[in-house]
């Protein structure tokens, strides 16, 4: 065990290498530069654009001048010493950028996960249970409908409907926090972040409950047709030992495998309900920094992201030798 | 100008007009807000701004968008001169007095004495001539701005109080340029990079609001400047709130929780008209320097040809395009001044919506269907070609869609072609288009050379190659001759070229349109939009600050 974790450990290294180089190749010969970004108005164009010579001059100030194989070396340098480097846009460290924002987009994402996971389990459990009955149906119906609205169109429904103005008003409809929630007692502050972020949340969740409880009535169902399980029942076993503790385990197999995504997903922000809700996240600032060409905030962030998909990869391997007895890294030898 | 801006405060006087509701209402609350109208200004209450977006930097130099001149411009810093809202001319403000020698070529600037630096610090010509340099350093990120300064020979000051631009060569905008630069303290700047110095993020500047605080993606918030050398604003606070979207921002405006915002086109037109709407806000529109246009570009054989051109005008419906997507709110354009401007020629009429006349230029220019397969053809090519617009452009996207309707009608066919920002840039700067549209944002006075000069037809932003003799000419003469009047009139014969010549087809000039909280008196509509450095709240009506007022 111990030597497989250290070799898939040393084999990150060559996998990240590879993943940044091409990031930062297509990212950095895509067309377009650092500079158009600056020019634009709204939905136009300063007049005084002398487009040339402002292009030339900042790339000689950003070190775009050298060759791109120089660069990427640089860039290369910096990162192992975890220096993510400055922004274009205001030349702040990225870190520094990214830092702030991560707060809320992890918060957001892990109750979402959170809430995806301990619905969808259950739910996907008992539809498979029933399969084919009214319930059964019931709720795939629903979970058709939920998998097919779109997050933006259901955004601006909620806002409208329970943001107040002409209806109801029973959520805060942007931000994170009141105004003047800074001087609040610790949990006021944490239940006026709550109360800020449901509807976001909300949002963010339905889509993937739904996909998820149809992920685990199918593999639920499957499991539920093996020969195992006629053995448990012929036995004696009464019908919900059957399933949570023989089916169920195997059911959960599948599910494991979808934990790899989860830690890249944790910090991965939506750029829709980011821009709706007006919250200060990673989806918004990755977005922008991919429109303005700042190239040291897209490399930040995928490099940040590759990582956690690899770590994500690395450890739902490992949990499948917990979930799943025949699994055995020793026994490869 | 002052026509156009009579007009304006007519119907802005319709509108307030328009306002009060029909006779037999009698909502009490209506009033709440009015019966103030004539009281004496007081000092007091916020303004909660919503900014939209959140700045880059808030330092003046390196900063490229917009929202940072909203934050900064006026109210954290200020220049050596500024723009009369009403007149649109050049006043004091830094400076109270200038110099211009004979030759045009030097630009004294006399300094208001007692002005401080937000943290106690007098300001003085030393801090003019450090911005300067910091400009023209090619270590500091400000390439967008040397530009302006490139005919500079040098800057002096030649005591605390007097500073000295030279020019190297006669410019007629050279004073809005100098005196209009950003101008940071040196005692702040001097130390360190000066991409990176904090204080871009806690700007210091001698205006009649201070920096606060910034809380990254919340909010950016100033307060009075309760040292301010000049007149102090009424307003105690300015709160500015990152609402980007803007159903959400309209829907906040309308629980009261922002009071200043930019209102869609079909907001304006459609969701803000309710009583509940009008008892609270008042609506404004007004026009900035811009204007939006379709570029022909001419190195392409179908429009190298002007009649060419102007049939492709002919088939462009303005006026139909106004009224039904845009609501109205703007004009049609023919020249690329600033409408509220006297540069801005009204004589020159729009060429109409005619496609029969469209029809009769394109067979003269020998764009006929030769093969019958209905396309027009001339010399084996066929009349096909594509259409740029940057994605995310509504406005562009509306039009090229009828545009395009249109052509096919008269046996053109058009494609449209979408890209995103940085690469559409990139097209224009490389001349690999066919046609274009966009807009151009631009100074109250502003000079043609850059877009229209024909030695900008290469790496400028004269992208569509519009080569002409005699508007070269004039466009040279006008940037010397220092008599606004000839100016003008030099500029109306290059308008009258254009106009023949239809590089492009001139669209609209947008309207701008926002919403005011009602409770703000002391409200008017300048050529440029609302000033809120006049603004009051009448004591009964103050919302905010009462509770954290200092001592």
């Amino acid at each position: 065990m111990r030597t497989y974790i250290l070799k898939r450990l040393l084999l990150l290294i060559p996998t990240l290498i590879g993943i940044t180089l091409i990031t930062f190749f297509v990212v950095q010969l895509a067309p377009g530069n650092p500079v158009s970004r600056k020019l634009q108005v709204g939905e136009g164009i300063k007049a005084e654009a002398i487009t040339q010579d402002i292009v030339e001059q900042t790339k000689k100030l950003y070190g775009l001048d050298k060759p791109i194989y120089v660069r990427y070396w640089i860039w290369v340098k910096q990162i192992a010493t975890l220096n993510f480097g400055r922004s274009y846009t205001d030349h702040r460290p990225v870190i520094q950028k990214i830092e702030e924002r991560l707060p809320v987009t992890l918060a957001l994402n892990i109750i979402s996960i959170f809430l995806v996971y301990t619905i969808s389990i259950p739910l996907g459990v008992y539809s498979a249970v029933k399969q084919g009955d009214i319930q059964d149906r019931v709720i795939t119906f629903f979970l058709f409908v939920l998998y097919s609205i779109p997050s933006f169109w259901l955004a601006v429904i909620l806002i409208y409907f329970l943001g107040g103005g002409e209806f109801w008003d029973v959520f805060p409809i942007y931000g994170i926090l009141s105004p003047g929630a800074e001087n609040f007692p610790f949990y006021k502050k944490a239940l006026d972040f709550l109360w800020h972020i449901t509807l976001p949340v909300i949002c963010l969740t339905y889509g993937d409950l739904a996909y998820l409880s149809r992920y685990q009535r199918g593999s639920l169902l499957e499991v539920l047709h093996e020969d195992f399980l006629r053995t448990a029942r012929a036995k004696g076993l009464p019908e919900s030992k059957v399933i949570f503790k023989h089916a169920l385990r195997n059911a959960l197999i599948p599910i494991v495998t979808i934990i790899a995504s989860i830690l890249p997903a944790a910090i991965g922000g939506s750029v829709i309900i980011e821009s709706i809700f007006s919250i200060p996240g990673i989806g918004k600032l990755g977005f922008e920094a991919v429109l303005s060409r700042d190239y040291p905030v897209i490399m930040a962030i995928a490099t940040i992201s590759a990582f956690l998909t690899l770590a994500g990869i690395l450890i739902s391997d490992l949990a499948y030798v917990l979930v799943d007895p025949r699994i055995s890294f020793e026994g490869r030898k | 100008m002052s026509k156009l801006y009579l007009i304006l405060l007519l119907l802005f006087a319709l509108f307030l007009a328009s306002c009060k509701p029909a006779g037999g209402e009698s909502d009490s609350s209506v009033d709440q807000y009015s019966k103030y109208d004539n009281t004496k200004p007081v000092d007091g209450d916020w303004l909660i701004y919503n900014l939209g977006e959140e700045p880059g930097t808030l330092n003046p130099i390196t900063a490229t968008d917009a929202y940072q001149s909203i934050v900064n411009d006026g109210n954290v810093y200020e220049t050596l001169v500024k723009r009369d809202d009403r007149t649109l001319e050049i006043i004091p403000l830094l400076a109270e007095s200038w110099k211009i020698s004979d030759d045009k070529l030097v630009y004294t600037f006399f300094i208001r004495k007692g002005i401080k630096w937000h943290d106690g610090v007098p300001f003085t010509a030393r801090d003019v001539v450090f911005s300067y340099n910091k400009i023209m350093d090619p270590n500091v990120d400000a390439p967008h701005l040397r530009s302006y300064y490139k005919d500079i020979k040098k800057v002096e000051a030649l005591n605390d109080y007097t500073v000295r631009f030279t020019y190297a060569r006669p410019y007629f905008l050279a004073l809005e340029f100098c005196g209009g630069m950003p101008i940071v303290p040196e005692h702040i700047f001097k130390n360190g990079d000066f991409n990176t110095n904090p204080a871009g993020r806690a700007p210091v500047g001698t205006g009649p609001y201070r920096f606060l605080r910034w809380d990254t993606g919340r909010e950016i918030v100033l307060e009075r400047n309760e040292n301010y050398w000049g007149k102090k604003p009424h307003i105690k606070r300015i709160v500015f709130k990152l609402i980007s979207d803007p159903t959400v921002a309209l829907q906040v405006l309308k629980r009261e929780e922002i009071d200043f915002t930019g209102l869609t086109a079909i907001q304006w037109a459609r969701q803000t008209s309710s009583q509940r709407f009008k008892k609270n806000f008042n609506k404004f529109s007004y026009f900035t320097p811009n204007y939006s246009f379709i570029g022909w570009n001419m190195r392409r054989p179908f429009f190298s040809d002007r009649r060419v051109r102007t049939a492709m005008t002919y088939l462009v419906n303005r006026k139909l395009i106004l009224e039904k997507l845009l609501y109205n709110l703007g004009d049609v354009v023919t020249n690329p001044f600033y409408v509220n401007s006297p540069e801005y020629d009204h004589s020159i009429e729009t060429y109409p919506y005619d496609p029969e006349r469209a029809k009769k230029l394109l067979d003269e220019a020998g764009w006929i269907d030769h093969d019958g397969d209905g396309i027009r053809d001339k010399d084996g090519i066929k009349f096909e070609f594509e259409f740029l617009i940057p994605s995310g452009s509504v406005t562009g996207e509306q039009i090229s869609t009828i545009l395009k309707e249109e052509l096919k009608k008269v046996g053109i066919r058009m494609n449209i072609r979408k890209i995103e920002w940085a690469v559409f840039v990139k097209q224009l700067d490389e001349r690999k288009f066919d046609a274009v549209t966009l807009g151009w944002s631009m100074g109250v006075e502003s000079d043609p050379y850059q877009i229209w000069h024909s030695s900008q037809a290469e790496k400028g932003s004269n992208f569509v190659g519009f080569k002409n003799k005699e508007a070269d000419r004039l466009i040279e003469e006008a940037r010397t001759e220092f008599n606004r009047e000839k100016r003008i009139e030099l500029y109306r014969k290059f308008s009258e070229i254009v106009h023949e010549e239809q590089p492009y087809t001139f669209l609209f000039c947008r309207e701008s349109t926002v919403a005011l909280h009602k409770r703000f008196k002391g409200v008017n509509v300048y050529p440029l939009g609302p000033d809120h450095l006049e603004w009051f709240v009448p004591l009964p009506l103050q919302k905010y600050g009462q509770v954290t007022m200092s001592p």
